[in-house]
């Protein structure tokens, strides 16, 4: 099982190299480079090599590539193009206020998607399962800037109970991203909750059918014990990889919802970065978001190799 | 050289103070694009100037009127010699930056030779070379020495990165924004929030408000929702759709402003086939103006110009007629040597949404009178530096400035932004002459000569 869990590390770094070796390759086929996005109409003569000069780009693409890989590794992502302030450091202010988001999104959401997923397979084909799995659909179909609008229509224009728009900066102090926090937060939590609720009712209805669940009732279990103690635990493993999923999501800034909202966490940065054609930002927070996606769910892998007896001695034998 | 610009016509939208909540009777908010990003500053001179902030904390020798003249702000009157070459300007007694510093000739010497200065590389540099040197001869006069004559100085200092600010503060300005505005800085916060509070010493009297908050939302959409729901108090620029939303809100008062920033087409002169001014007069003739307005931006939102790139607020705007005529450009295309229509290729690209618009409805319209325009899309990326001034025909963009910097900036042969590569040693000469030119009436000549074109 070591083993096992040692090769998935291994396969992941792997990835994550491979990925970087993409972005700084896709990023160096782009016309025009860092220093001409970043002088726009200046961009020509003694300005424009003195730029390429200072920022490097009169070397080979390969040897850069070296230099911005072993940085990374270090911790180091180079220098924003724009300001010249460290990457690591812009990038830090974001991924916490991006982790804020995705902790309270999660903290609501994962129980809820839960619960929700039990009463909705228990209450199979009825009324309740029907509403709820709808609604779910209907949360996970329609996209995250028209479900963000329409809550800042309806609570923010309309009722005036919160403010629409988050107005902090991102070195702002946390306390200063409420109250407007909680509309970005609803928005993350319908969305997620229908992905993972789905998932959990139907491995609960399977569940439920199994025979371990017929000889648990046969024997005169009461019914909460049944779900509680025999059918959840198997029902949750498949919706750890979910989990694992909408975590990597959330974790990667949720480009949209922060832009509608005006969040200033890593998917904002992502998409300013873009507009402002700051293209070290731009490769350095793919990596970032590249890693987070392998490492959550490397994680995710391990997790259910833990829980799941039948998995760990599967991989034994083999 | 030039055809089918739309002059855009700004719309504001107001939230009224009475139908905010309590606290707007007293903070002003608006918003602003964060276009700078992570190199934003409160040097006006820099290029991540936050100029909303900076047109409320600091203030310039002269200001541009609603006329269009230039109007007295830190400076009460100037004068210049007979052939305009030397100017010297009477600077308003009393005055004092935030920090209580008292305002005189010294700061604005410096203020104004810190923007020359190569060193610091300011944007607005290249306004100020008509300036051979600026000097001080006593506390509450400046002296403008030009390198020739130029009858538009006042006109040129009216632009908004030439602030005055305290002597020495080159190192600091960016962060503390001193200035002797109506507001000063509380806390400076491009990303976020950057608050200003009046000050009471202001030389025109304490401002209106207690307080202003210019906020920093990039994205255009957010913008807007922060004014439905009140967020912001004020914003301009507002699209067709958007003008729609607030025109039904009984909480918005809509307002118009025209504005002179630009967008065009723009032909090389000096590569074929556009170099034969047949060709060029034909591609001005086949396009309907008003039509490419309507359908690009709606008729509400900008005016066209006979190729004139002068603001309609500005005093020297020329209007002209130039009504689509398909048989004199197909004339004029046979008469140039191309009897059966010319094939030209456009440059567009997304660097604005409405290029690509404007490049289709004009391949259209022209195709009667035989310009075969094949649109060729364009990476926004490098777009500047790769397409702009190097292919024949791409699209081009301006925002306003006075009709002197407008002009020279542009087709001036030795311009260095003369994207056109127009090059009339006449129209120089007029451009020199407009310069020389004090009486205010007559450099119109200029300007009406260059639509002509």
């Amino acid at each position: 099982m070591l083993a096992y869990a040692l090769r998935r590390i291994v396969l992941g770094l792997l990835t994550v190299l491979l990925v970087s070796a993409m972005i700084f390759f896709a990023v160096e086929a782009l016309p025009g480079d860092a220093c001409t996005a970043v002088l726009q109409r200046d961009a020509h003569g003694q300005r424009l090599e003195n730029c390429r000069r200072e920022m490097g780009l009169d070397r080979p693409a390969v040897a850069r590539y070296l230099d911005w890989i072993g940085g990374a590794i270090r911790g180091d992502l180079d220098a924003s193009a724009g300001s010249g302030k460290p990457i690591t450091e812009l990038v830090g202010a974001r991924l916490a206020n991006t982790l804020l988001l995705a902790g309270l999104s999660m903290a609501v959401g994962v129980p809820l998607a839960l619960l929700l997923g039990v009463v909705t397979a228990l209450a199979r084909d009825r009324a309740a399962d029907l509403a709820l799995s709808t609604a779910a659909i209907l949360a996970m179909t329609i996209p995250e800037f028209v479900t963000a609008t329409l809550l800042i229509f309806t609570f923010s224009v309309w009722l005036g109970w919160v403010p629409g728009i988050v107005l902090a900066s991102a070195d702002a102090p946390v306390s200063a991203l409420f109250p407007t926090i909680w509309l970005p937060v609803a928005v993350l939590t319908m969305v997620m909750t229908a992905h993972i609720l789905r998932t959990v009712r139907s491995s609960m209805i399977d569940v439920m059918e199994g025979e371990f669940v017929q000889m648990a009732r046969l024997k005169g279990v009461p019914a909460w014990r049944v779900v509680w103690r025999h059918a959840l635990p198997s029902a949750l493993l498949p919706a750890i990889n979910v989990v694992a999923l909408t975590v990597a999501w959330l974790l990667g800034g949720v480009v949209v919802v922060e832009k509608v909202f005006n969040y200033p966490g890593l998917g904002r940065f992502m998409v300013d970065s873009i507009t402002e054609r700051d293209l070290p930002v731009v490769q350095g927070l793919a990596l970032v978001v590249a890693s987070a996606y392998v490492g959550v769910n490397l994680a995710a892998d391990l997790l259910a190799l833990l829980l799941d007896p039948r998995l760990r001695t599967a991989r034994l034998r083999a | 050289m030039k055809t089918a610009r739309a002059l855009a016509a700004t719309l504001a939208a107001l939230l009224p103070l009475a139908a905010a909540p309590a606290q707007a009777q007293t903070v002003f908010r608006q918003a602003h694009e964060v276009g700078f990003g992570q190199a934003s500053s409160l040097d006006p001179a820099s290029r991540g100037r936050v100029f909303q902030v900076t047109e409320k904390i600091m203030s310039r020798l002269i200001r541009p009127g609603l006329d269009g003249k230039p109007a007295p702000d830190l400076a009460e009157s100037w004068s210049a010699n007979a052939d305009a070459t030397e100017w010297t300007l009477k600077l308003r007694q009393g005055v004092k930056f935030h920090d209580g510093r008292p305002f005189t000739a010294e700061d604005a010497v410096w203020s104004l030779t810190r923007v020359m200065d190569p060193k610091t590389d300011s944007p607005a540099r290249a306004l100020l070379a008509v300036i051979k040197s600026v000097e001080a001869p006593d506390a509450t006069t400046l002296k403008l020495t030009l390198t020739g004559p130029f009858a538009d100085l006042p006109l040129v200092l009216t632009d908004y990165r030439l602030m005055m600010l305290p002597k020495d503060s080159g190192e600091t300005i960016g962060r503390t924004g001193m200035g002797t505005g109506p507001f000063r800085v509380e806390r400076f916060d491009a990303a976020g929030t950057t608050t200003l509070a009046a000050n009471p010493d202001y030389f025109e009297g304490r401002p209106g408000v207690a307080r202003m908050e210019v906020i920093g939302i990039p994205d255009a959409q957010a913008r807007f929702q922060a004014l439905l729901g009140g967020q912001i108090d004020m914003l301009p620029g507002l699209g067709r759709q958007e003008r729609a939303l607030v025109e039904r809100s009984p909480r918005h008062r809509l307002q118009e402003v025209p504005t002179g920033n630009w967008r065009g087409i723009v032909f090389r002169a000096d590569q074929k086939p556009f170099d034969d001014v047949r060709v060029r007069k034909a591609l001005r003739l086949a396009v309907d103006r008003k039509a490419m307005r309507d359908l690009a931006v709606g008729p509400d939102g900008g005016i066209t110009g006979c190729d004139t790139p002068i603001s309609p607020t500005d005093q020297y705007r020329a209007e002209g007629e130039c009504a689509q005529d398909i048989a004199g450009a197909r004339r004029l295309l046979a008469e140039a040597g191309y009897p059966n229509g010319i094939d030209i290729e456009l440059s567009v690209s997304t660097v604005e949404a409405v290029w690509p618009v404007i490049g289709e409805i004009y391949q259209q319209q022209v195709v009667a009178a035989g310009i075969r325009v094949k649109l060729v899309q364009e990476p926004a990326d490098g777009y500047w530096n790769r397409v702009w001034m190097k292919k024949p025909a791409v699209m081009t963009r301006w925002n306003e400035r006075p009709a002197d910097a407008m002009l020279n900036e542009i087709w001036r042969s030795t311009s260095r932004w003369n994207e056109s590569g127009f090059n009339d040693p006449a129209f120089d000469a007029l451009l020199d002459s407009a310069r020389r030119e004090i009486d205010f009436a007559k450099p119109a000549p200029s300007t009406s000569r260059r639509s002509n074109t």
